[in-house]
């Protein structure tokens, strides 16, 4: 029967070519946009380290101004001073805990016919690496020790490795950046986190850095802070030590607990020590020490893009109306059918069967239409990677989940709206519509 | 009122040519009650359709109310039907989703008549056809016959000079159509000249005038001198 | 015309179909009212003038690494030989770009100490030669001079005497006077580190085009001793690209240790700053035009099965004297009240979905105009949809009223 009811649909519609495309198309169109955005969306929100999003916390402390917070209303800096870097992590309370920053470093590599090139730096601590899962392809992360006695050791990227040593195991190798041989302890294998939650103050969805060396260094070595420095006093003095004793905030810190409940105890001990530091003189404003796990630290700085929000509702909207049209076209489509309906109904079809027919025939278009759709939010998802560029690295790819959803919301949405219509052409009685038209 | 002057109509395919009509030659005076009978496929609802200006012909002269229709453009036409033809159709043809009022208005608008005009007219027409009290119902929710009545208000409505109907109790039952017939019967006394399509040689009997229609062509007149004899027998038998 | 009052009337008899469609003009005047509202509001942030002369302009960065770079005769030398590149119009060092992204503010205050307003202004270290490279106007006051240009160390906390700010600055600093007025004025930065107003320029961006005080901005008479430095270029009109690779090649070329990098024009600049904003407005106007022909086909598709459906009824109007010019009338006085109907709907939808925007999404309020601009715009592409399943209708045969089908 379903076979017979398959043909009777496809001949329907068939017969009607251009109003049958019209369906696919506007619920293609529907479903593609709503697709291409709701992926954008999803892979915003994605958790980037699910398994364990929960026990790792980002710590903020409110060193700022007293006459007015960092940001309204009454959010604390989200960064903290290197005071605080170091001071956390010389108390090391937590499971596991890191620092960090950015900088830059120029690499000179040992072949004479490679020009030198500038990197991108992260500046981390031992923990860094085990904290975060960072795989490595070659060696390891380096030690605590290293971090405490400042060695010149480094952790390259993939590619940087592929650039300087031809993609070989180069732990062991020296490399040169400004006049320093730094020993590479450690190649990572491609590592992309989405967002790139560990620090997300020069771009969420920005590539990780090229190398890794220790926080310690940047003292040693007064290596220059970039990314993102906020400042509420000016620095004292004209030297890197005043610039690092100050109240200017471009670190980030990490800690990792065993359970989720030992964030209490940790920010117990963060209290703790901002009232040590009032003492001092410092923290003027009342204690507003904050620990956020990844997600809510995602949703705290706003990971999700207003216009990438934006795009998701109007394109939830503009499905609608394409259903909409939908459930008009079937309507009137049935409805003009009732003569057939009455005829099938006289010679003994009960309302069970039709009701059946028509609604395969719905369903067709909403399986047809959801194809479409995912054929066009594949198009739409490299059209948003053509106009967003590096902007949105690697957010416009489908998985599995999202196709499977697609298809799910083409048909749902297209028997949910062929429902109506079958409804009101299958309660046509079986002899009025014979007689008279 | 009606001068057709040897009509040919034929309708061409890529294979076959039918002629419709051939020849057709047919008067008919104000005030007559003609019935035009004949096998199916004998070119009867053709000659409905061009005596109706509903088609157009391919040679002949067709004189309606002494004015040739002959090479009238589509609006002119639509003009005449509106003024001068009312139509009777076997499926009534009443419009499903207005109600007896707005039906019988269709045509009226048509004519741009004022809303005063119109009204006095869609109650007066209703009246004579006895639904007047169901002005306000829809067509679904009246028996047949009384949907030809509303159909026949209709036509009576523009107070038309020539009244064609096809095969107009054709969806009735007997006691319907002669109700209908009676109706027709009536508005031809008031001096409307009717045309009447059947296959029902019965009901042909109650016209003044039978037209046998064969093959395109009329084949046969005849008279029915006493029509109200001939009508009461009718009713006997009915 | 004089259809009017039947036509409602069937169309009472089938609301569902109707409503549905009106509904669907609804939102696709709200979807389009409010996409239109949010593209323009893009386009007018994208078309401030940044106050350079961009089509003519680049910039490249020069780093050090080796022990032996001399940063101050490295920079005196590069930009002296920029300068004498045939076609350059002039050459500073500076140390932000203008919508780049990144760049340095501070918080000026028009009295020493730590209390009252905190201005914040991008800054802008560049040399007496800045103004004309930039190209920006200077308004009222005087320029740098020569001799006044510092060298500024990585963690220098000291500021020079002079500085040059944009009117929009001296707005903000000294509301009640005119931006011509506040030559000679003095502005704290640092706290108490004075600074002499010495000059007033038209208009230049900061670095962030998001940033809500983007016009203002303040010159600097110091060139930057940070290790790694930026060259803004203006260059003769036309002659951009040709001196981009030339000036690379004239850097390259001089043996001091350091790398050229980043070689970027003014234009490609504003691209990438506005990209975000670029690429909403596309996806919008897809989204606009896409649910415009949604839109139009699905009226055409309703109407060509209500005609459809409604032959016998056709040919049976005609047949009672309906003209062509009725049965068109009938179907675009039809489609003229879905219409309408959805547009009304389409009002109070728009606005309230506006004002919810303004509300999340900080977007301002949308102008009453577009109301009445989409609707006539919606009215014209229904009528424009149904004229050809209308025109067909009208083409019906009256000879359909007398067929027994």
């Amino acid at each position: 029967m379903f076979i017979y009811y398959l043909r009777l649909a496809m001949l329907s519609l068939r017969k009607n070519i251009l109003l049958t495309s019209l369906m696919i198309t506007a619920i293609g169109l529907g479903i593609g946009a709503a697709m291409t955005t709701i992926t954008v969306n999803y892979l915003m929100s994605a958790d980037p380290i699910p398994h364990k999003s929960d026990r790792l916390f980002y710590v903020q402390l409110d060193n700022w101004d007293p006459n007015s917070p960092y940001q309204e209303p009454n959010e604390p800096p989200d960064q903290v001073t290197w005071l605080e870097a170091t001071n956390l992590m010389a108390a090391g309370k937590a499971f596991r805990q890191s620092a960090m920053g950015q900088s830059t470093l120029i690499v000179e590599p040992n072949r004479p016919e490679q020009k030198p090139f500038v990197t991108r730096v992260r500046m981390a601590y031992a923990d860094f690496f085990p904290m975060f899962d960072v795989p490595f392809l070659y060696g390891s992360g380096w030690t605590a020790n290293d971090d405490l006695d400042r060695r010149l050791v480094v952790v390259l990227s993939k590619a940087t490795n592929d650039e300087v040593f031809g993609g070989v195991n180069s732990v062991g190798e020296n490399l040169v950046m400004e006049g320093r041989s730094y020993q590479v302890v450690g190649v990572l294998d491609d590592w992309h986190p989405r967002p790139k939650f560990f620090d997300l103050s020069t771009g969420a969805f920005n590539l990780p850095e090229d190398l890794y060396v220790p926080y310690s260094l940047k003292e040693s070595l007064e290596l220059p802070s970039t990314g993102n420095n906020n400042c509420w006093q000016p620095v004292s003095e004209d030297t890197f030590q005043a610039f690092l004793q100050s109240e200017c905030v471009n670190s980030q810190f990490w800690v990792e607990f065993e359970d989720p409940d030992d964030q209490y105890e940790y920010l117990a001990f963060l209290d703790n020590y901002v009232a040590e530091q009032k003492k001092l003189g410092r923290f003027p404003r009342e204690t507003n020490n904050r620990l956020s796990n990844v997600m809510d630290w995602m949703e705290n700085q706003e990971v999700v893009a207003e216009d990438a929000r934006m795009m998701m509702y109007m394109a939830l909207m503009f499905l609608i109306v394409c259903l909409l049209n939908t459930v008009a076209l079937l309507l009137a489509k049935f409805i003009g059918r009732t003569g057939e309906i009455a005829l099938r109904r006289a010679v003994g079809a009960s309302r069970r069967t039709l009701f059946a027919q028509h609604l395969i025939e719905a369903g067709l278009i909403g399986a047809a239409g959801g194809l479409l759709g995912l054929i066009l939010a594949w198009l739409g998802l490299k059209g948003i990677n053509g106009l967003y560029g590096d902007q949105i690295n690697g957010l416009t790819s489908l998985d599995p989940n999202m196709i499977a959803l697609a298809i799910g919301l083409a048909v749902i949405s297209t028997i949910l709206a062929g429902l109506y219509p079958t409804w009101r052409a299958c309660s046509v009685p079986p002899a009025g519509q014979l007689k008279t038209q | 009122m009606l001068k057709m002057n040897n009509i040919s109509k034929v309708f061409r395919t890529d294979v076959v040519e039918t002629h419709a009509l051939r020849d057709f030659t047919l008067h008919v005076e104000e005030g007559d009650f003609v019935a035009v009978t004949g096998p199916s496929g004998s070119g009867k609802t053709t000659f409905l359709n061009v005596a109706g200006l509903l088609e157009t012909f391919d040679d002949g002269d067709y004189l309606l109310d002494g004015q040739s229709v002959k090479g009238l453009s589509d609006s002119q036409l639509a003009r005449l039907r509106n003024e001068k033809i009312g139509f009777i159709f076997q499926s009534f043809n009443l419009l499903p989703d207005l109600n007896l009022f707005d039906n019988v208005d269709v045509p009226l608008r048509y004519r741009r008549f004022n809303a005063a005009e119109r009204k006095r007219r869609i109650e007066e027409a209703l009246e004579v056809v006895g639904l007047a009290s169901r002005m306000r119902h829809l067509p679904s929710q009246l028996s047949g016959g009384q949907q030809q009545r509303v159909a026949i208000a209709r036509a009576l409505a523009g107070q038309p000079r020539f009244l064609l109907a096809d095969e107009p109790t054709g969806n009735l039952d007997t006691q319907m159509a002669n109700s209908v017939m009676d109706l027709l019967e009536q508005i031809n006394k008031e001096g409307t000249t009717v045309v009447m399509v059947t296959h029902d040689p019965l009901l042909a009997q109650r016209a003044q005038r039978n037209i046998f229609v064969r093959d395109g062509r009329v084949s046969e007149v005849t008279s029915n001198a006493d029509a109200s004899e001939l009508l009461h027998k009718t009713a006997q038998v009915g | 015309m004089n259809q009017i009052g039947p036509i409602f009337r069937a169309l009472l008899r089938n609301k569902v179909g109707a409503f549905l469609l009106a509904l669907q003009i609804a939102l696709t005047m709200t979807i389009i009212v409010n996409a239109i509202h949010m593209i323009e509001n893009r386009s007018s942030l994208m078309a401030r003038p940044s106050g350079l002369d961009e089509a003519n302009q680049f910039y490249l960065t020069s780093s050090g690494y080796r022990d032996d770079f001399n940063e101050q005769l490295v920079i005196e030398q590069d930009l002296r030989l920029l300068r004498q590149l045939p076609g350059v119009i002039n050459a500073t060092q500076i140390n932000a770009i203008p919508l780049s992204g990144g760049g340095w503010s501070m918080g000026l205050r028009t009295a020493p100490g730590q209390d009252g307003l905190n201005t914040g202004v991008a800054i802008y270290f560049v040399d007496e030669n800045g103004i004309e490279a930039l190209d920006v106007e200077l308004i009222a006051g005087n320029n740098f001079s020569t001799s006044e240009i510092s060298y500024r160390e990585a963690n220098a906390v000291e500021w020079p005497q002079n500085a040059i700010i944009t009117a929009a600055t001296a707005k903000e600093l000294f509301p009640d006077l005119e931006p011509a007025q506040t030559v000679g004025k003095t502005g704290y930065i640092s706290g108490d580190e004075p600074l002499t107003i010495i000059g007033i320029i038209d208009q230049l961006q900061a670095p962030w085009n998001g940033w809500s005080g983007v016009e203002r901005v303040m010159l600097v008479p110091q060139r930057t001793l940070f290790g790694s430095s930026r060259y803004f270029i203006r260059t003769e009109p036309g002659q951009r690209d040709r001196i981009m690779k030339e000036a690379e090649e004239l850097l390259l070329r001089q043996d001091a240790g350091r790398l050229v990098r980043n070689v970027r024009t003014m234009t490609e600049t504003r691209e990438d700053s506005y990209r975000g904003h670029q690429a909403l407005q596309t996806v919008l106007w897809i989204t606009v035009v896409l649910l415009t022909i949604i839109t139009a086909l699905g009226i055409v598709g309703m109407v060509t099965f209500n005609v459809n459906r409604r032959r016998k009824q056709i040919g049976t109007r005609r047949a009672l004297g309906a003209s062509r010019g009725d049965i068109m009338g009938y179907f675009m006085i039809e489609n003229f009240m879905v219409t309408s109907f959805g547009l009304l709907l389409g009002l109070g939808s728009s606005i309230a979905l506006n004002i919810w925007l303004v509300d999340a999404f900080n977007l301002p309020r949308i102008g009453w105009h577009y109301l009445p601009i989409a609707m006539v715009i919606l009215w014209l592409l229904g009528q424009l949809a149904v004229f050809g399943p209308a025109r067909r209708a009208a083409g019906i045969s009256p000879a359909l009223a007398t067929r027994t089908t």
